[in-house]
């Protein structure tokens, strides 16, 4: 007698507070249904949803592009939902399998790596923004080739991937070197200046997750190589960019200089604890860097090693970035123009968001501003961010292809097996293999 | 003196266990009051920045918003579940027939599957009826599920049979049976059912994060996850936000816990 | 479903208990006019269908009928959203039996399976009968010590065995400082010890949890049964072995079948812990399906062939343990 009456006094209150949330909510469904088509989120037309991730990066950098763009369109407005790319990706192929497009915001961002793949698989998802008035010259071009697809451009670039490499000055100096002799040399000269830190400091120069290609992933880019070739066939097998990176990378880890750990944070944890030397990677570990507040001053960037004997080989490559994609639902043209006036067309945005976020702009214009030449305290004085757009231009193009995580995940799987001792040639065939059967 | 010696394996094996059970958690407590840098550096003392990780928590995430939703779709998940699958495990027990067992396999069926497999054509169907962003939406998928049904059968095979028969003689209706006796009696196991179903309704999160398209929405798995999506991961803030996830839980099975573990008392009196 | 004579039997003490009664019960549903004409089995047969209903359609609704829809998209093949019936119809089937990457999270499943599963309910049976002990102290604190992992959500526990078990992590210290081992072990980055962290971390999060099943269960025994083994003269042992441990039989099963399920769709612990690495080799079945889904290029009939034969194995282990187990007695 008594549980059951008991059950009823929980039951009823919370079945009521559902039913009101339900037909609240219900209605709110209702609306993006059939308000649908024109404008993602079926809201007011002057207004915009955008899907994002990262508080402290690009939906402050989008907060900031609503500030810009109201000053000449008082009534603008943003609807910001924070979703983490994985759900994003999720989310976005959960729609477009349904075809229920009506739940599409109007602009979304996108790692740049998956454009390829998700504009291959779902078109339906995109606008076409070739035609939107935006000068996509305006952007290095080995950053809008991510969001080209077919010579369409489908996304405006949002932060730099840029690769930089950082170094800590004072354990350089323990070693008697300086960030100069880190520019412009290439990986036989990078293993030895390596070893001499080891000896001096006993520290690594480098770390990074075991069974990750991120670096050997640069590492082609920088010489502007890929897994595929123009037609999107794999080439992981004859691949010199490839076979030269790998061998690379395993005499960093054999010499004790490239320490492998087993995860992200333990990666971040050998940068802030002071485990290692330096790091190599997009310049938005920066960031990550920067949470290390004894480190203030001791650290400097500059450019990548190259790799040797490799044709086209230069000291610049990128890792990571995002572009703003148009969704199939959007009002296209509020969408087109808020990006045009905002990320690809205003200084005042880049100088607001870089020195807040550490967001580098991918738009060459803004490199040119004062805020980007000041000198940065954490990195011992160093204008970081000028150079790090000067890097941004230099970079090789690559083709990232359809298949970029079929790709980059065998070839992680086979670098697994070979710094475990597996014969290289062997196992990149058994990469090959798998991306090919993924393929078919 | 030699029973408690007798004892003694049992106790030391339970003191085993529970250092195993308790210091991954102890070390998530520890955490949240540390900062980034020392969780990275894996501390085991409690530090001093649990206010700061708590402000920057609030400040990036609407904590209570998350924490009520959570707390709206698991509670609206438990009570129903709890009362639909108790009246079927009981149903099919109780009334027990070769054609109730062929339907109770069927059912089994149902939960074999990914649910990453189904996802899709469900999504599909919430999108027809206009149901996306809706707490329906969330709960409908968990009420009913053949592992509680399935539960609340296994749990009525010692159910004694005499007392409903009593019961009946005595003129009472087959729904005041369940009501009535069946319910009080089967305290345990309805006080372990609430207990898993609110701790699953709690931690889901594929799901919602699919349906749930609005921010104003977000449970908190979803805002757990938010906190790790940058490019740079407050990993202090991030262990106090994985400790406020996991209280809620624990209340429920501190609360409810008496009902079903409180020794031998002998459930049928 | 496997029934034994036993329960045929059953059924038929039932309706001569009943029909003692019968009268009055007759006399008492008439009086209400509920099912006039209806003998009382009949009656009987109909109110407990009328309690499944609404637990049967709801299923059907939310599970079966995505199910059906998944069973034909496991037919289909093609790019994207525009999937069309392949050439045979099994053409996905057929190529999950060349596709090494799919056998090889089938086999880290099954370790999972037959190592963890096996240890997981002994333990949780250990501990639920020592709990269930009158004379033992600090009973609350061990069943919440034991219970709490489960409330935990994955990505502090996933992030607090990564550390745990980290090359300069606490297990490598303690297992140096005993002398165990002379160099760390780096027990993410091989394939043998990334299965034994994802084996411990499911033992740590699903024991206390499995517990729960018994402590409740052990609870409608009758306390009675076990006095009496004791004024036998049986030792605890022999108590907990041929009184308490038949009386569990029903939970028992339910638990093996839950964890069999369960391990056959691990998801998270592989997706967290381990990320499926070091080259697939941690991974589980349901995780591939995840990236075959979601992270790689969409392969949605292929993901749904996948999840149909999870759900095969599943269904065999399932009805495997009924027969078993599921004798009446």
């Amino acid at each position: 007698m008594k549980p059951s009456k008991k059950a009823l006094a929980i039951a009823l209150p919370v079945l009521l507070a559902l039913g009101a949330c339900g037909t609240g909510d219900g209605g709110g469904g209702e609306t993006s249904g059939t308000g649908g088509g024109g404008t993602g989120g079926g809201e007011a037309s002057n207004e915009l949803t955008v899907w994002t991730w990262d508080p402290a990066f690009n939906i402050y950098a989008m907060q900031e592009a609503e500030k810009v763009y109201q000053k000449d369109h008082p009534d603008f407005k943003l609807n910001i939902v924070e979703t983490p790319w994985d759900d994003l990706q999720t989310k976005l192929t959960t729609l477009a399998q349904s075809q229920s497009y009506d739940e599409l915001p109007d602009i979304f961002l996108m790692q740049n790596n998956a454009y390829q793949k998700n504009v291959a698989n779902y078109p339906e998802l995109f606008t076409d923004i070739t035609g939107s008035g935006i000068n996509f010259a305006d952007f290095p071009e080995s950053v809008t080739a991510y969001s080209t697809v077919d010579g369409k451009n489908y996304g405006v670039p949002f932060d730099a991937g840029t690769a930089i490499g950082a170094y800590r000055t004072d354990l350089l100096e323990e070693a008697g070197l300086k960030i100069d002799d880190f520019t412009d040399i290439d990986y036989a000269k990078f293993i030895e200046l390596g070893k001499q830190i080891k000896d001096k400091t006993g520290k690594p120069l480098l770390s990074g997750q075991a069974g990750s290609s991120d670096t050997i992933m640069m590492m082609l880019q920088s010489a502007g190589a890929s897994l595929f070739d123009d037609a999107g066939k794999p080439t992981i097998t004859n691949n010199d960019a490839l076979l030269k990176s790998i061998d690379t990378y395993k005499q960093m880890v054999d010499a004790g200089i490239f320490l492998e750990v087993n995860s992200w944070d333990e990666y971040v944890a050998t940068i802030v604890n002071g485990d290692v030397a330096g790091t190599i990677n997009g310049v938005w570990i920066a960031g990550t860097i920067q949470t290390a507040k004894d480190q203030s001053g001791k650290w400097n960037i500059t450019n990548l090693p190259k790799l040797d004997g490799v044709a086209n080989a230069t000291n610049y490559s990128a890792n990571g970035g995002s572009s703003w994609g148009v969704s199939s639902n959007a009002n296209v043209e509020l969408a087109q123009d808020f990006l045009k006036s905002t990320f690809a067309g205003s200084k005042e945005l880049y100088d607001t968001i870089l020195p807040a976020s550490g967001a580098v702009a991918n738009w060459i214009p803004a490199g040119s501003s004062d805020v980007y030449k000041q000198p940065q305290e954490f990195f011992g004085g160093q204008p970081v961010f000028e150079k790090v757009v000067e890097f941004g231009t230099k970079v090789p193009k690559n083709n990232t292809g359809a298949y970029y995580y079929e790709g980059r995940d065998a070839v992680s799987a086979a670098i697994t097996q070979i710094i475990q001792g597996a014969d290289p040639a062997g196992a990149l065939e058994e990469a090959q293999k798998n991306v090919e059967f993924a393929m078919n | 003196m030699t029973k408690s010696i007798a004892r003694l394996p049992g106790y030391i094996f339970l003191t085993i266990f529970a250092i195993f059970s308790l210091f991954p958690l102890y070390f998530m407590a520890v955490s949240a009051t540390n900062t980034s840098k020392d969780v990275l550096a894996s501390r085991l003392i409690p530090g001093g920045n649990l206010i700061n990780n708590f402000k920057a928590l609030t400040a990036a995430q609407d904590l209570g918003s998350a924490l009520w939703y959570s707390a709206l779709y698991a509670v609206g998940i438990t009570v129903l579940a709890l009362i639909i699958c108790s009246i079927a495990g009981y149903g099919f027990e109780i009334f027990h027939s070769k054609g109730k067992d062929f339907l109770m396999s069927i059912l089994l069926l149902a939960m074999m599957i990914p649910f990453a497999a189904i996802m899709i054509p469900l999504f599909q169907m919430f999108a027809k009826f206009s149901m996306v962003n809706s707490a329906w939406a969330v709960i409908l998928p968990a009420i009913s599920t053949p592992f509680l049904i399935m539960l609340f059968r296994q749990s009525s095979r010692n159910f004694p049979h005499e007392i409903i028969e009593a019961a009946r003689i005595d003129g009472l209706g087959e729904l005041s049976i369940f009501t009535r006796i069946y319910m009080p009696t089967m305290k345990a196991t309805y006080a372990a059912a609430a207990v898993i179903t609110f701790m699953t309704a709690w931690n889901n999160f594929l799901w919602p994060k699919v349906i749930l398209i609005k921010n104003e929405y977000q449970t908190m798995p979803m805002l757990v996850s938010n906190l790790s999506a940058g490019y740079v991961t407050d990993f202090g803030v991030l262990m106090l936000a994985v400790l406020i996830a996991s209280l809620p839980a624990m209340i429920v099975f501190l609360a409810l816990q008496r009902s079903f573990a409180e020794g031998m008392t002998g459930a049928i009196k | 479903m496997p029934r034994t004579k036993q329960s045929n039997s059953d059924l038929d003490t039932d309706s001569t208990k009943s029909s003692i009664g019968k009268a009055r019960s007759r006399r008492s549903s008439l009086s209400k006019g509920n099912f006039t004409g209806l003998g009382v089995a009949q009656k009987r047969s109909l109110t407990g269908w009328a309690f499944l209903i609404p637990a049967a359609l709801l299923i059907a609704i939310m599970n079966f009928y995505p199910m059906f829809q998944a069973f034909f998209l496991s037919m289909k093949t093609g790019k994207g959203a525009n999937l069309n019936y392949a050439e045979p119809l099994w053409y996905n089937y057929k190529r999950l039996l060349d596709d090494e990457i799919f056998m090889m999270t089938m086999r880290n499943t099954f370790i999972y399976l037959i190592v963890q599963v096996p240890i997981m309910l002994f333990l949780a049976l250990i501990l639920a009968n020592l709990l269930n002990n009158k004379h033992l102290r600090f009973k609350a604190f061990w069943r919440t010590a034991i219970f709490l992992p489960c409330a935990v959500s994955l990505v502090s526990y996933s992030l607090v065995f990564r550390t745990l078990f980290s090359t300069e992590g606490f297990v490598n210290d303690m297992l140096r400082g005993i002398g165990i081992i002379d160099d760390p072990i780096n027990w993410l980055g091989q394939g043998s010890t990334a299965r034994i962290v994802i084996i411990i971390g499911l033992l740590w999060r699903w024991t206390g949890y499995n517990m729960i099943f018994y402590l409740a269960a052990l609870q409608n025994i009758e306390y009675s049964s076990l006095e009496a083994a004791k004024i036998d003269g049986a030792s605890s042992t022999q108590t907990f072995f041929y009184v308490t441990l038949p009386q569990l039989k029903p939970m028992i099963l339910l638990t093996a079948i839950l964890s069999t399920n369960g391990t056959l769709q691990l998801f998270d612990e592989s997706w967290n812990l381990t990320r499926g690495g070091p080259a697939y080799e941690s991974m589980s079945m349901s995780h591939y399906l995840y990236e075959v889904s979601f992270q790689k290029n969409p392969n949605f009939g292929y993901a749904a062939a996948i999840s149909y034969v999870i759900l095969i194995l599943v269904a065999i282990l399932a009805l495997t343990q009924m027969k078993v187990g599921d004798k009446r007695d």
